[in-house]
């Protein structure tokens, strides 16, 4: 065989096998897509954002609150405590001096 | 034109609250203290507390209708590992800066058995109490109380009586 007739077996035309299509389509749909964002998907990532930060504002404020809350009592405690003290002293020097006279 | 009149009307209300507000100077004592409680309650955080004030506990309900009509609460206490780590001129300072024109001294017990010194001053308005100050000296404590604002000190006496402190039964008058 000459090489004239050794090109012409090797580049002659074939048909492709009937599995050739299926593999070609399924790798087509088979890849992943790049879609664009759906509209209403920047919506809820908006109004999950809101409600985060709603949520947390509503817990500092929780925590604030608590916080003077807790100081206030202890406040009142401490400043009525001393006041309180100042009255007996008060009342116990006027029993004496009724006492006394 | 309104907003500007609001404006220094704000200002004139926020500066008599300043004015009634003690600007202690206690540097020296904070040195010397081995710990110490500080409490600074404005306006809005007094308002805030408020909110947060149970109506179900009676000391609660007594402590949020004290505190409603308050534009603020300043407490500050030191405590001393000795006794003699602060000496009576310290507390003399303290008295001192309370100016005799604005405060008025209505009740002075000094104890040298216990080695305690209470003093209350009232800030008088034309209402009634515009404000209190206490300053109490304990060998190892010393505590300095402002409160600005409507003062009922019956009731704050009272409060003073709960809160796991002994009551004291004072006579009231009768009207």
């Amino acid at each position: 065989m000459n090489l004239e007739d050794e090109l012409r077996s090797a580049l002659r035309r074939k048909e492709p096998s009937p599995e050739f299509t299926e593999r070609v389509l399924a790798r087509a749909y088979g890849a992943p897509v790049r879609r664009a964002p759906r509209p209403w998907a920047r919506w809820v990532a908006a109004m999950a954002a809101s409600v985060l930060l709603a949520a947390g504002a509503i817990g500092y404020r929780e925590y604030r609150g608590e916080r003077a809350r807790s100081q206030v009592l202890l406040a009142l405690r401490i400043a009525g405590g001393k006041l309180n003290k100042a009255q007996k002293k008060v009342q116990m020097l006027n029993a004496a001096h009724r006492s006394n006279s | 034109m309104k907003t500007a009149g609001f404006l220094v009307a704000f200002s004139m209300f926020a500066g008599l609250a300043a004015a009634q507000q003690v600007k202690w100077n206690y540097d020296k004592l904070a040195a010397r203290a081995s710990d110490s409680v500080d409490i600074d309650l404005d306006g809005s955080l007094l308002r805030l507390a408020a909110k947060f004030l149970s109506n179900d506990d009676p000391d609660q309900a007594k402590a949020r209708k004290m505190v409603e009509g308050l534009k603020g609460i300043y407490v500050k206490t030191f405590e001393f590992k000795n006794p003699g780590e602060y000496s009576p001129a310290d507390v003399d300072a303290l008295r001192a800066q309370l100016r005799p024109g604005d405060w008025q001294r209505i009740v002075g017990v000094h104890s040298k058995e216990e080695g305690e010194d209470v003093d209350v001053y009232i800030k008088s308005e034309a209402k009634g109490i515009g404000g209190l100050a206490i300053i109490a000296a304990e060998p190892k404590e010393l505590t300095l109380v402002n409160i600005v604002g409507p003062i009922d000190l019956d009731s704050l006496s009272e409060l003073g009586g709960h809160f796991n402190i002994p009551e004291l039964d004072v006579e009231k008058k009768k009207k």
